[in-house]
């Protein structure tokens, strides 16, 4: 009997099934589950372990009856859920392409898509990890490579691309899940004549070498039929002189219909960005009060330090505010977006920029928690100095920036107005730990020294802890099978399995 | 972050051409220069002809096998005339353009050669009146002191950035335990819950962080702080000044 992911799961909130990178299609990563909770945490033992032998895991698994899917470069692993067993293992030869790392897999009833370093679409088949087709989604030649987990809408797979090392253009395809036949592309950067061409300079090859790469997987609204996705920032990155203008729509939040790829609305947290700062953390949905009226909503914690909140349904724009110290804007424009000062552009002689090119967060997962209405997330304080160091014509990079010092924390922000109502301090060095949220109250998250963390979600306690031998560059995930709810945690080359005494 | 290994990972990917050392860059830029570089710019990055360093056909050729027939055959419909130079010469120019496509591929790896020149924009006066006045750099530093010659130490951009985040900087701790006991030594450990150090003899030691309490005296603390506080012009003022210091 097959034990494919059911189409309907997508639609549900994560219980039995984590079927999509960030659980369900709203980006919340919050769990119904409340089996694991503030006054049972500190019971919370080991399951199981599952030791990869890799690189450091940096995927979310999936969970689909009772198999878990995660990734590394490189390679797919089906672990069993229960007892942490691997069931199959899937290696792809890749010489060329960056392997810096891999989020994981996307799943249409058996068959998972899994993207590759040389940015090709592999689909396998999730019962012993065949390959049934192989696409090439990019050319790696020019410079793209692939890492993002692929989201499933209906009958689309919608993949993305990495790759900001030279100037190419970003874009996001949707192929069909049997056959892996293109459906459409959406491309970051418009045609010259295009809505949004104006943007960039009318002469010169800009606009077609503008960047803006779809690293990360966005979500979705079934009752609008609308892809909300985050797109990179714009090349050549260091040098914004090369590309005077806003530089649409990298740095954006893009809204899609899915059956088209043709653009709804869009809101760019980065305009005209010179500082590697991508707009691709997760657009976040709920549907909430605010400003005193019911509202589709969608929230983004940006890499540049801001917080912002837009009406999912139009793209209208509801609020800005930094959720971490800046350096770098003289304010926030009639539009809700930060307007940058040209002296912390990158300079010949360095420009000192909070936050620095890491970002005042990332892609580590943030977290929203319907019940508290708070929005969870990895907040930096970090400090680089940026350098504009090309000569003649700026290509690639540009210039040089260097991390100098940095702190993080991990804060709950109120979305109403943007107020931190708690943050959470982690110490020196840059956490790269994602978060889950559960009904449980719960936040689970870990710290850049190694340890695994419990908070109280309502006020940042720490209420349970474990070194687990190294730092976590992944976000965590939970499902429940046999009335037993785990918490599964990828820490360096090692999935770990939490979950209460039997 | 991984920026730089990004930037090599994907130079290393576009550069895989096997040319041997006859083909020097220096040769094929000024072969380059005399045959396209009216069209394509000096340096390749287009002028009245388009950019070639963002070429996908340059970027997808690995030994001249995609680039050759075009510099032999030209572009006709789009004006470029056929070019039918000795083999050489158009292996020199295959060679420059990789090597192009590498640097812009790479251009996030600047390092201790970067020119001073460019990174001189501040007044060393002013940045020794900040280094004895706001900066408060005198109550730990001394120009005849430590920081004598410190500008031959270091290439100027690593000197910058060095005064913005020395790397070298021991944390030490004190720890007092519930007995009242202090035990000093350097830090091996802090976090949220627990601490641990290697005392004068060198042993080590720690406790969870609910038991004692801890001081850190950290001498790169002063440095951590005046990130919130320094303009850019002080920090020119500031390399400024330090690279007088020879």
């Amino acid at each position: 009997m097959a034990q494919g992911l059911d189409p309907a799961a997508l639609l549900k909130l994560p219980t039995d099934t984590w079927p999509s990178y960030n659980g369900d299609y709203t980006g919340r990563r919050y769990s119904p589950l409340r089996q694991i909770n503030t006054f049972n945490i500190k019971s919370l033992t080991l399951a199981w372990a599952f030791q990869a032998n890799a690189d450091a895991i940096k995927s979310t698994p999936l969970e689909v009856n009772g198999i878990l899917y995660f990734t590394v470069p490189e390679q797919v692993w089906a672990v069993d859920a229960r007892t942490g067993r691997q069931i199959w293992h899937y290696r792809y030869k890749s010489e060329a392409g960056d392997h810096i790392g891999h989020r994981g897999v996307g799943m249409w009833g058996n068959w998972l898509y899994f993207e590759t370093p040389d940015a090709h679409l592999i689909s396998l088949d999730a019962k012993d990890g065949h390959v049934r087709w192989n696409i090439e989604l990019a050319d790696v030649k020019l410079g793209y490579f692939a890492t993002m987990a692929p989201l499933i809408v209906g009958n689309h797979v919608i993949a993305g691309v990495s790759g900001d090392a030279t100037d190419i253009p970003g874009f996001l395809e949707s192929v069909d899940p049997e056959t892996g036949k293109m459906q459409w592309r959406w491309y970051t950067e418009p045609k010259p004549g295009e809505p949004g061409s104006e943007t960039w300079p009318k002469d010169g090859d800009a606009i077609s070498h503008g960047g803006g790469m779809t690293w990360m997987t966005g979500t979705y609204d079934p009752s609008l039929n609308l892809l909300y996705w985050g797109t990179g920032n714009p090349n050549p990155v260091l040098a914004g002189d090369a590309r005077p203008g806003d530089n649409l729509y990298t740095c954006s939040i893009v809204a899609l219909n899915p059956d088209t790829g043709k653009l709804e609305w869009y809101f760019q947290p980065s305009p005209h960005d010179t500082h590697d700062w991508d707009a691709v953390q997760t657009p976040v949905l709920f549907d909430a009060e605010f400003g005193g009226k019911p509202r589709k909503l969608l929230a983004q914690a940006s890499r540049n330090g801001f917080f912002f909140v837009l009406d999912r349904t139009n793209g209208e724009h509801l609020l800005t505010k930094p959720f971490t110290e800046t350096n770098w804007t003289s304010g926030i424009d009639d539009r809700g977006r930060p307007v940058g000062l040209k002296e912390k552009e990158p300079h010949a002689d360095g420009r000192l920029l909070l936050p620095g090119s890491d970002g005042a967060t990332n892609w580590m997962a943030p977290s929203f928690d319907p019940a508290l209405g708070l929005f969870y997330v990895v907040a930096r304080r970090v400090y680089s100095i940026f350098y504009y160091t090309a000569t003649g014509k700026p290509e690639g990079w540009a210039g040089r920036d260097h991390n100098l010092y940095e702190e993080s924390t991990i804060r709950a922000i109120d979305y109403h107005t943007g107020e931190i109502r708690w943050s959470h301090e982690l110490g020196p060095g840059e956490s790269i730990a994602g978060i889950l949220t559960t009904a449980g109250k719960l936040l689970f998250t870990g710290d850049s020294q190694g340890n695994l963390l419990v908070l109280d979600a309502a006020t940042g306690k720490t209420l349970w802890h474990v070194n687990a031998g190294g730092p976590m560059f992944s976000s965590p995930m939970t499902y429940e099978l046999d009335g037993r709810q785990y918490v599964v945690e990828g820490v360096q080359s090692v999935l770990y399995a939490w979950a209460l005494p039997e | 972050m991984m920026r730089s290994l990004r930037c090599a990972a994907v130079a290393a990917t576009l550069a895989a051409t096997g040319f041997s050392q006859q083909h020097t860059a220096a040769r094929g830029q000024k072969e380059f220069a005399q045959s396209c570089g009216f069209c394509h710019g000096e340096d390749a990055t287009g002028a009245r002809a388009p950019d070639l360093v963002r070429s996908p056909l340059v970027n997808r050729d690995s030994g001249g096998e995609l680039i050759g027939p075009v510099i032999r055959n030209g572009r006709p419909d789009n004006g470029m005339p056929a070019l039918p130079l000795p083999d050489n010469t158009i292996q020199d120019i295959v060679y420059f353009l990789h090597q192009r496509v590498k640097q812009a591929a790479g251009s996030s790896r600047v390092g201790g050669d970067y020119p001073i020149e460019r990174l001189l924009t501040g007044d060393a006066d002013a940045g020794r009146a900040y280094f004895n006045g706001a900066g408060k750099c005198a109550t730990c530093h001394s120009p005849t002191g430590d920081l004598a010659g410190i500008a031959k130490k270091y290439a100027p951009l690593y000197l910058e950035e060095r005064i913005l985040a020395p790397r070298r900087g021991v944390v030490t701790l004190t720890v007092t335990t519930p007995a009242g006991e202090q035990i000093s030594g350097k830090m091996a450990h802090l976090d949220e819950f627990s601490v641990a150090l290697r005392d004068e003899s060198g042993w080590y030691h720690s406790w969870s962080r609910e038991k004692v309490k801890v001081e850190v005296h950290d001498p790169l603390q002063a440095h951590h702080e005046l990130l919130g506080k320094y303009t850019d012009t002080d920090i020119h003022n500031l390399f400024a000044y330090l690279e007088t210091l020879k």
